[in-house]
């Protein structure tokens, strides 16, 4: 080394020639390719792939890619990282406990097969967990991927081939359900949209919006052309990520977590009722004794009781032991504060929980149970189905919406009304309750639109979200300004960039001068030919055919004019500018395109209507 | 312990040798001791056998269980009883009652008495849960089956059992273990197997036939079809005692060799250290432990589960710490479903039939990846067929693509132009056509004002030179040459109005018959030449030229080897150049003033384009098709090469203060240089989408333009500031269009007003047009 040190100090190295087997430099010494990568932490690729998820580590795009472009580049420290995590031995390990178990296997010594099997080392994620996302709301902003998987999972079938277990499927299952629980039970939930691909849901959780998808409830296609094993080892991770996650949620209720349920109910396949039970349960038993004590019962209190009279009855004994700890006094400490914590909810979340206050619903069997299930109490209403273990039965004549799904209603009870499942959405998405004519049985219901969809960014507003804003507005005793004349102010300083329109006045202002001139120049000609011609006498008929052209010709002028003030500013920009600029006002092309295409296909559809 | 432990062995291996024929009493001895010993281990709890990491407690209980078999005989007298009762229960009923008696008999007899039970037939006791009593008078009650394993191992391992028994324990065990694992109800007397062949069927198997062997004792037991090798255990046979092949014992019996896992070994060990000497050594103690662990009737417990999840942000705010690791840049998310994704969207958002079949003709990668479909209920909705892929592939994208955190560009379009000064600040300029010249037949190929603004003079391709008069648009004069003028120039003096033309291979300098009689007088005198002289006195420099009065059009004709291109003067009207577009430039002087032609010329083999004289320096700028060369006249060599990077130079102009130079190219773009900065363009504009035909600066405003084939010219602002810190200022001010195209040309020349701030265009749909301010 000091060898070397004294070489580099007496010749003056220059600096590009880098002699062979030397330090690299750059983004050379910054950046390994991926089968450097795997050449240097000493593992296959299998390995390495399920490793780089567990950890988070993904590739990054150096600024040279010195290898050529179709190579992924992973950062050396990003490497070098997977070479310190623990797991990388443990995984070593297992491997090589796997070969034993063959080994047995081979030898056909199912006893010594059996035995190791019994003991297979295993390995926990927690701390990766912890590394990935040191705070909770990281992990709250990273959920959106976990959730969508977890559900999914939760929908598909148990396969052999795939490696696709039934205890990963139950697995996902509950905790799937217990999320929802959660989410129901706090009323964070905020947007539901039924799409063709499922069901988006939105909630806001720690000010952080995690929006998942849920399959619809049918038989899953298993595509052949699907890696599992790399979805599973992503799953793996998103398990344990969730669990912790719900376990912070529950423990925030001051809900024991796992939730223990009753086994009734989950044979039914009503987790999720079971679960939310179990949740207000545990919760309520703690928040009545202060409010007995402070002898002030909410209407909604007195409600919860006459609930929880109906439905106590064999979970009492799984729970009561569950709430020992919660009468203890500190315990108790912790109930006020959760009592305050509700009366600190934000505005969106009271609103939330008003949404189907008084409401009762009863679910019909075609109608998608487990989203309603979840829906309508995340919204404050009551709900109940048809089969076992239901709170209350179809006959009960409090109810007052039943929500069906079929071409027909036979018998119809008078008190309440029979809407399509549609309805809840579009009300939940509308934050009020619509009218329920038009999603009456057999109907075609109104368009669902997407609450995700920033209508006036979009640049086009379908009727029915019109309608619905009108509808809002008349829910809040407001006034809306007639279409039109609001948005078009001028005055608005948000719509109307100062130089922008500076240069349109200004080019107004030169089309009207030019137009202006170009009439002046016209007529002079016109003078100059009939001079010439000595055909004065028609001048005065011609003129006035002339002028009539002038003002037609001089529309498109001022057009072109702005057209050319346009090309000429962008003379002077750099290129990198101006490639951004056309790669904007491309943008902008596409986006006019799609919105006149969609009005074209409105007009389209009015006139065959008509 | 290591000396006793050896001895042991030694003494083992003799009694092996020897097989010594124990005698009934010591028979009965053993069998005593082994089921006391059984009932002793089978009070030690279960757990206590766990398989915990620690060793250390394993020990205490090894001690603790010699420490009681040395003492407590009662115990093992009530639990020899439970263990009959047992024996009651699963034993077939033939060899019941009097094994039992047997037993309790000897009991009775030998081990302490303080046996309880008493001579009653245990029948008696068969439905209840106890046994009999002891001394307190306490029930005794009955063990369960499987404790018998534990006492059993203990029995085996009790170091003073070992002395006693005449037999090897080993062979209990390995008896015990073989049947106890195949059959499944009870446990036969097992201290039957150390007898000798007649003495089986006398107890316990009465049915059993027996073939004595070589190595060790057959017996069947026909009545339950089960057959037994009692095998003699030879030590020498097994490969259990070296210390590299520890882990496998030879079975004699199943004539298979047994692998113990690490774990194993280390397990067998501890059950067995520290009790009987030895006893780790006897590989059919091991073997029955080993088997017993992997049929799981050994059980150990389970390390304790910790809960799976627990509160892992406990304190968020402590966990600020640093990483140290490279920023985490979290995943896109995905985009939100738009009002097209609805199983039920609004109508407009549905393709027509024709449109989702016209997606079929378009490109795999611009083909829409969702169709809108609509569902009139939500039963109706099929399942998603891609929702497994959708997810693969979101998958695929957070592990396999690269991330790069990237600014999201939310700016406004026109925040990206450039603040340039207002343009009404910058008036006055050329806005709008105020005049058009009409007359010529063909595309005007020149123009070219006079010097007092007064003229312009043109040249078209039907032939003709006119002269107009630039305010009242007449044609004054006409010059039929009957070619195609490439040129025409005014000669920069005011006071000689004479103008320079280029047809075919002949330049004419003509007399335009301007100005006042003086003027004419003195024009006619310069371009009065005697024909003969000028060749012969320069023909042998360079034969390429000739000139001769040219009295059809007043004035000289010089006439060139090849056709010129154009003809530039020197700003003080005593020279011109001519410049031919083939290889050559010819560089005259004329010497007007003194009527006499002087002529030197410079020959540059390069390809030209066009020249241009230095406004105040003996300079001249030459473009070839690349770059710009500049040279000095005087010295007249090579001062600076102008690198363009265009792709091929079309015309050139020098601003009025000399620093400057415009440069038009057939691409359609316009550099700047200047000349100080660089010898890189300062400004590349691209203005045009065809050739630029001719750029021009304004001599006194701070103007230039260029005109192009696409029928526009371009109107600049171009300030250039005297301090050489500020760069010069480029505006674009104006797009001047008016002409028409033909023959795929456009607008073929602009030259500026010499005074007025106005533009000139000749274009080649044979118009000349003005543009005033």
């Amino acid at each position: 080394m000091a060898a070397r040190k004294k070489h580099s100090s007496m010749v003056p190295r220059k600096k590009h020639y880098r002699p062979p087997g030397k330090k690299r430099e750059g983004n050379a010494a910054r950046y390994i390719t991926r089968s450097q990568a795997i050449k240097q932490l000493q593992v296959t690729l299998g390995f390495f792939r399920r490793l780089s998820i567990l950890k988070g580590i993904f590739p990054r795009e150096p600024k040279k890619k010195f290898k050529g472009n179709n190579h992924t580049y992973y950062h050396v420290k990003d490497v070098a990282f997977l070479q310190h995590e623990p797991l990388l031995d443990k995984f070593r390990d297992i491997r090589a406990y796997q070969k034993k178990i063959k080994k047995a296997e081979a030898k056909k010594n199912a006893d010594l097969a059996t035995l190791l099997r019994t003991r297979e080392p295993t390995y926990k994620l927690d701390k990766l967990v912890r590394e990935r996302y040191p705070k909770f709301v990281d992990a709250l902003r990273d959920l959106d991927d976990c959730l969508t998987m977890v559900h999914l999972f939760a929908a598909l079938p148990a396969v052999e081939r795939a490696k696709i277990d039934v205890e990963l499927i139950h697995n996902c299952r509950r905790l799937s359900h217990e999320w929802q629980a959660y989410v129901c039970r706090t009323y964070k939930l905020r947007k539901v949209f039924i799409s063709v691909k499922g069901i988006y849901y939105q909630a806001e959780i720690e000010g952080q919006k995690i929006t998942w998808l849920t399959p619809h409830a049918m038989q899953q296609i298993l595509p052949d052309d699907v890696n599992f094993s790399v979805m599973l080892t992503f799953l793996e991770f998103y398990e344990t990520l969730l669990g912790f996650v719900n376990f912070r949620l529950y423990h925030s209720l001051n809900v024991k977590y796992p939730p223990i349920l009753d086994p009734k109910l989950e044979a039914l396949a009503s987790d999720l009722y079971a679960l939310s039970r179990y949740i207000v349960s545990n919760t309520r038993t703690s928040t009545l004794e202060p409010k007995a004590a402070s002898s002030s019962t909410s209407e909604q209190l007195e409600a919860k009781e006459k609930e929880m009279q109906a439905d106590e009855s064999e979970l009492r004994l799984a729970q009561l032991q569950h709430q020992l700890p919660s009468n203890e006094p500190g315990a108790l400490m912790h109930l006020m504060e959760g009592a305050e914590c509700e009366n600190e909810d934000d505005q969106d979340t009271k609103e939330c929980k008003r949404l189907f206050k008084n409401m009762k619903f009863f679910l019909s069997r075609e109608v998608p149970r487990e989203s309603l299930l979840f829906v309508i109490p995340a919204f404050g209403g009551v709900v109940s189905w048809d089969g076992e273990a239901a709170p209350y039965k179809e006959a009960d004549q409090s109810i007052s919406h039943q929500i069906v799904d079929r071409p027909t209603q036979g018998h119809r009870y008078l008190s309440r009304e029979y809407v399509q499942p549609q309805w809840i959405y579009d009300c939940i998405n509308a934050r009020i309750i619509l009218p329920t004519e038009a999603y009456m049985v057999g109907r075609i219901p109104p368009p669902h639109l997407s609450p995700f969809v920033d209508n006036d960014a979009e640049g086009y507003i379908p009727d029915y979200a019109e309608t619905i804003k009108r509808l809002q507005a008349a829910a809040r005793n407001e006034v809306l300004p007639m279409p039109g004349v609001g948005k078009e102010d001028l005055d608005d300083p948000q719509n109307l960039l100062v130089e922008g329109y500076i240069t349109r006045a200004e080019a107004n202002e030169a089309a009207q001068t030019k137009k202006k001139m170009v009439t002046l120049e016209k007529q002079y000609h016109e003078e100059l030919q009939s001079e010439l011609q000595g055909a004065i006498m028609k001048k005065s008929k011609q003129g006035s055919a002339e002028h009539a052209k002038t003002s037609e010709e001089s529309v498109p002028d001022t057009k072109q004019i702005a057209e050319d003030i346009d090309t000429m500013s962008k003379l002077g920009m750099s290129r990198k500018k101006r490639g951004l600029l056309e790669a904007i006002e491309k943008g902008k092309e596409r986006n006019t395109a799609r919105i006149s295409k969609l009005k074209e296909r409105k007009k389209k559809l009015k006139s065959s209507e008509n | 312990m290591g000396a006793s432990k050896k001895e042991s062995v030694e003494v083992d291996k003799k009694k092996n040798s020897k097989k010594t024929q124990p005698t009934k009493k010591e028979k009965h001895n053993t069998e005593e001791s082994v089921l006391a010993q059984k009932q002793e281990d089978a009070a030690t709890d279960y757990k206590e056998l766990s398989a915990d990491d620690d060793s250390e407690d394993y020990k205490s209980v090894g001690e603790s269980e010699a420490g009681d078999g040395e003492s407590s005989g009662d115990e093992g007298n009530h639990k020899s009883g439970s263990s009959e009762g047992l024996a009651i229960d699963g034993q077939s009923e033939d060899s019941e009652p009097d094994q039992g008696a047997e037993e309790s008999d000897s009991s009775e007899d030998e081990v302490a008495p303080r046996n309880t039970v008493g001579d009653v037939p245990l029948e008696w006791y068969k439905d209840e849960k106890h046994i009999g009593y002891d001394i307190a008078g306490k029930k005794i009650k009955k063990k369960e089956r499987q404790d018998k394993l534990d006492s059993f191992l203990a029995n085996v391992d009790d170091s003073k059992n070992w002395l006693l028994s005449p037999t090897r324990p080993s062979y209990l065990l390995y008896l015990f273990f073989s049947q106890y694992l195949e059959l499944s109800y009870s446990i036969v007397p097992i201290s039957v197997a150390l007898c000798e062949d007649h003495e089986l069927t006398e107890r316990g198997v009465k049915s059993g036939l027996v073939r004595g062997m070589n190595s060790g004792v057959y017996f069947e037991m026909s009545h339950i079809g089960m057959t037994y090798l009692v095998l003699r255990p030879s030590l020498g046979d097994t490969t259990f005692n070296g210390s590299k092949s520890r882990r496998k014992i030879y079975d004699e019996y199943n004539d298979e060799e047994v692998e113990l896992t690490k774990e194993e070994t280390k397990l067998v060990r501890r059950m067995l250290k520290g009790k009987t000497p030895h006893a780790d050594f006897d590989p059919y103690a091991v073997l029955g432990l080993v088997r017993a662990i992997r049929k799981g009737f050994i059980k150990f417990d389970k390390p304790k589960e910790e809960p799976r999840f627990y509160m892992l942000w406990g304190d968020d705010a402590s966990s600020s710490e640093k990483t140290g690791h490279l920023s985490y840049i979290p995943a896109p998310k995905p985009n939100m479903p738009g009002h097209e994704e609805s199983y039920n969207p609004s109508l407009e958002y549905i393709p027509t039939q024709e449109e989702i079949n016209s997606y079929q003709l378009m490109d795999e990668e611009d083909r829409p990846k969702f169709i809108p479909k609509r569902f009139t209920s939500l039963r109706s909705i099929p399942a998603y067929e891609n929702a497994v892929k959708d997810s693969f592939e979101r998958c695929l994208d957070l592990y396999l693509c690269p991330r790069v955190r990237k600014k999201r560009i939310n700016i406004d379009p026109e925040s990206l132009k450039p603040k340039l000064p207002s343009r009404k600040d910058l008036r006055p300029y050329p806005a709008t056509c105020y005049l058009e010249y009409r007359g010529h037949k063909g595309a005007v190929m020149s123009i070219s004002a006079e010097a007092s603004g007064q003229w312009i003079a043109s040249g078209s391709s039907d032939g003709t030179v006119r002269l107009w008069e630039v305010e009242t648009c007449r044609c004054i004069k006409v010059w039929e040459f009957g070619e195609v003028v490439q040129y025409v120039a005014w000669n920069p003096l005011p006071e000689l109005p004479i103008l320079a033309v280029t047809v075919g291979q002949d330049v004419f300098l003509l007399n335009s018959g301007l100005g006042n009689e003086e003027i004419q007088r003195k024009v006619k005198e310069l371009l009065h030449v005697e024909t003969p002289t000028a060749p012969e006195d320069s023909g042998n420099k360079v034969s390429g030229w000739s000139w001769r009065q040219d009295d059809e059009h007043e004035g000289i004709r010089l006439r060139h080897f090849k056709s010129v291109y154009s003809v530039e003067w020197h700003r003080k009207g005593d020279y011109f150049s001519t410049v031919m577009p083939a290889d050559i430039l010819f560089f005259h002087y004329h010497l007007i003033a003194v009527l006499f032609l002087a002529l030197e010329s410079i020959v540059l083999c390069i390809v030209m384009k066009s020249i241009i004289f230095h406004p105040t320096r003996s300079i001249f700028f030459v473009s070839t098709k690349k770059n710009v060369r500049v040279y000095d006249l005087l010295k007249q060599k090579l001062i600076k090469k102008l690198e363009t990077g265009l792709r091929e130079v079309s015309s050139i102009s020098i601003h009025p203060a000399g620093d400057n130079i415009i440069v038009g190219s057939r691409d359609g773009k316009l550099c700047w240089f200047d000349m100080d900065l660089s010898s890189k363009p300062y400004k590349v504009l691209k203005c045009h989408p065809k050739d630029i035909t001719n750029v021009a600066f304004h001599r006194s405003y701070p103007l230039f333009a260029s005109c192009s084939d696409d029928c526009t010219a371009y109107v600049f602002h171009g300030t250039v500031y005297s301090d050489l810190n500020q760069n010069p200022l480029i505006v674009p001010l104006e797009i001047l269009r008016g002409h028409a195209s033909s023959d795929g040309r456009g607008v073929l020349d602009c030259k500026f007003h010499p005074r007025q701030p106005w533009l000139f265009t000749a274009g080649a749909d044979s118009l000349i047009k003005l543009y005033c301010h």
